[in-house]
């Protein structure tokens, strides 16, 4: 579980872009699996982003769009997912942001703090092995940050890669940093929780893992 | 949520715009197919015209009735030919004094100065001056027949003012057919324009913008489909309430019921599949405008 932090317009939604294969860097490259996301095929890019989910810092607020239409459009990319496992994964995952019963709850009467919830939900649902969240600790609110962290320590635990974008950590997080912060240009870069085991690492690297050695947009 | 695909994402996502859009096509679709449907059975103002027409092929006098009622057979089975009957010269004397009542001393010591005839009915979409030749030809080398009226000199110039008035409605087919695209393919670009958000989400997840638009494409055309043939089946069956119960539409557009019959369903399908082709061409279309290479 990796956090990078900087000030405003630093450019922190920028790398996640890069590091998500949807904005070409001017230089360096982003490797996952061995393989380049620009550099290799376009299917190789694709099936990486299938793989990820990804929630923005500002939530598109649609008039008429309820809380289970967001969970529907998720539901189109996990195609092959029955109709009854997508009920009771929905019905699992609002209670776990603190948004029980909130299935029929317009998108645009949501707070900025339920707004980025329902958003993480969403992409859970779809069970990624890459999750991506820009500002989410700060969007969902001080009182959602230890929830969400343990959350989301025990989804890294699950052998998922998490990028965390953040203007800073919460305070309770910083004890729980593992390695020492390093700095990266305009931004600082956090490694949270234990290393990863030695199998997974030798079995495919961590798609993020190698960035600081990169030149370029860290620069 | 049941199993979503891409092949229904605008019902998935906006279900009450597209049953409301559904609606209007299928009425669009209604009246589309009851004139289509009217065409086919009319064949324009053919059946109109077909009716108020006939051959008549009248016998010479003293001919016997076998042999008149031998030569209605004969045409009856004639390719142009609708139907053939022949009168007895009673007949006719009937007919002649409801037409001109009074004139019963013409008939002087119980003889008939009328003779026998044939009268001959062509099929709609064979009353052509091809036809009626084929009909000449076949009565005028029959010594039983002295004469044959089958409307002179005027029957090219209403032959052509069929062809016209046939011409000038089924422009107005095709007319409501542009009329049916134009709508669908502006139904299909506001749609699309709408989906922009959630696009870009698939888009940002992986999920190429062209396998969306040929899904969409797909869905629609199956949608289209399914729209067509309920909306005909509506037509059909209005069409079939209308001439069961005006005779005028009976005798103008004919019985629906004739409808049925196999010679009619090519042309039928050929219908259906337009209909479905064209929501899943406008589905593309719209899309294409929505969202222009590179966007």
């Amino acid at each position: 579980m990796w956090i990078v932090t900087g000030p405003p317009s630093c450019g922190k939604t920028l790398l996640m872009r890069i590091l998500r294969g949807e904005r070409h860097p001017d230089s360096g490259d982003v490797i996952v699996g061995g393989e380049s996301l620009y550099r290799g095929s376009p299917e190789h890019n694709r099936r990486f982003r299938a793989d990820s989910g990804v929630v923005p810092e500002s939530f598109p607020r649609e008039a008429g769009k309820t809380v289970v239409d967001l969970f529907r459009l998720s539901a189109l990319v996990a195609e092959g997912v029955p109709g009854a496992e997508q009920e009771s994964r929905m019905a699992e995952l609002l209670p776990l942001v603190g948004l029980s019963g909130a299935e029929g709850e317009e998108v645009a009467s949501l707070s900025t703090s339920e707004r980025t919830r329902v958003a993480l939900a969403v992409e859970l649902f779809r069970n990624p092995r890459y999750l991506f969240l820009d500002m989410v600790l700060a969007n969902a609110g001080s009182e959602w940050a230890d929830k969400l962290g343990g959350l989301l320590r025990a989804l890294a635990r699950e052998e998922r890669t998490i990028l965390m974008m953040e203007r800073q950590l919460p305070e309770k997080w910083q004890a729980a940093i593992v390695s020492s912060s390093r700095p990266a240009g305009p931004f600082l870069l956090y490694r949270l929780g234990g290393p990863r085991p030695v199998r997974m690492a030798a079995a495919e690297p961590p798609p993020v893992e190698t960035l600081p050695e990169k030149t370029g947009v860290w620069e | 949520m049941s199993g979503p695909s891409l092949w229904w994402i605008d019902w998935s996502l906006h279900g009450g715009s597209m049953r409301k859009e559904a609606a209007g096509r299928f009425l669009l679709c209604f009246l589309a197919a009851l004139y289509f449907l009217t065409m086919l059975l009319s064949g324009g103002v053919s059946r109109f015209l077909s009716g108020q027409y006939t051959i008549t092929a009248i016998l010479r006098i003293g001919v016997p009735d076998e042999e008149g009622a031998g030569i209605a057979a004969k045409v009856a089975v004639m390719a142009p030919v609708r139907e053939a009957h022949y009168r007895t010269p009673d007949e006719a004397w009937e007919e002649f004094l409801v037409a001109y009542p009074g004139l019963e001393t013409l008939r002087s010591e119980g003889k008939n100065p009328l003779p026998g005839y044939v009268e001959v009915r062509l099929r709609p979409g064979r009353m052509s001056e091809e036809g009626i030749a084929e009909i000449r030809s076949a009565l005028t080398p029959l010594s039983q027949v002295e004469k044959i009226l089958s409307g002179g000199d005027v029957m090219p110039g209403l032959l052509r003012m069929k062809l016209w008035a046939n011409a000038l409605l089924w422009s107005g087919f095709a007319l409501v057919c542009v009329v049916f695209l134009v709508i669908l393919a502006m139904q299909e670009r506001t749609r699309a324009a709408r989906l922009f958000p959630d696009v870009s989400f698939l888009a940002e997840r992986g999920i190429p913008g062209n396998r969306i638009a040929v899904r969409r494409a797909a869905g629609a055309f199956l949608a289209g489909g399914v729209v067509a043939v309920l909306a005909t089946g509506a037509s059909f069956f209005a069409l079939l309430l209308a001439s069961g119960r005006f005779s005028l539409v009976r005798t103008v557009v004919g019985p629906a019921e004739e409808l049925l019959a196999a010679r009619f369903l090519p042309a039928v399908c050929v219908f259906l599949l337009a209909a479905s082709i064209f929501p899943g061409l406008a589905s593309l279309a719209g899309w294409r405008a929505a969202y222009p290479k590179g966007r």
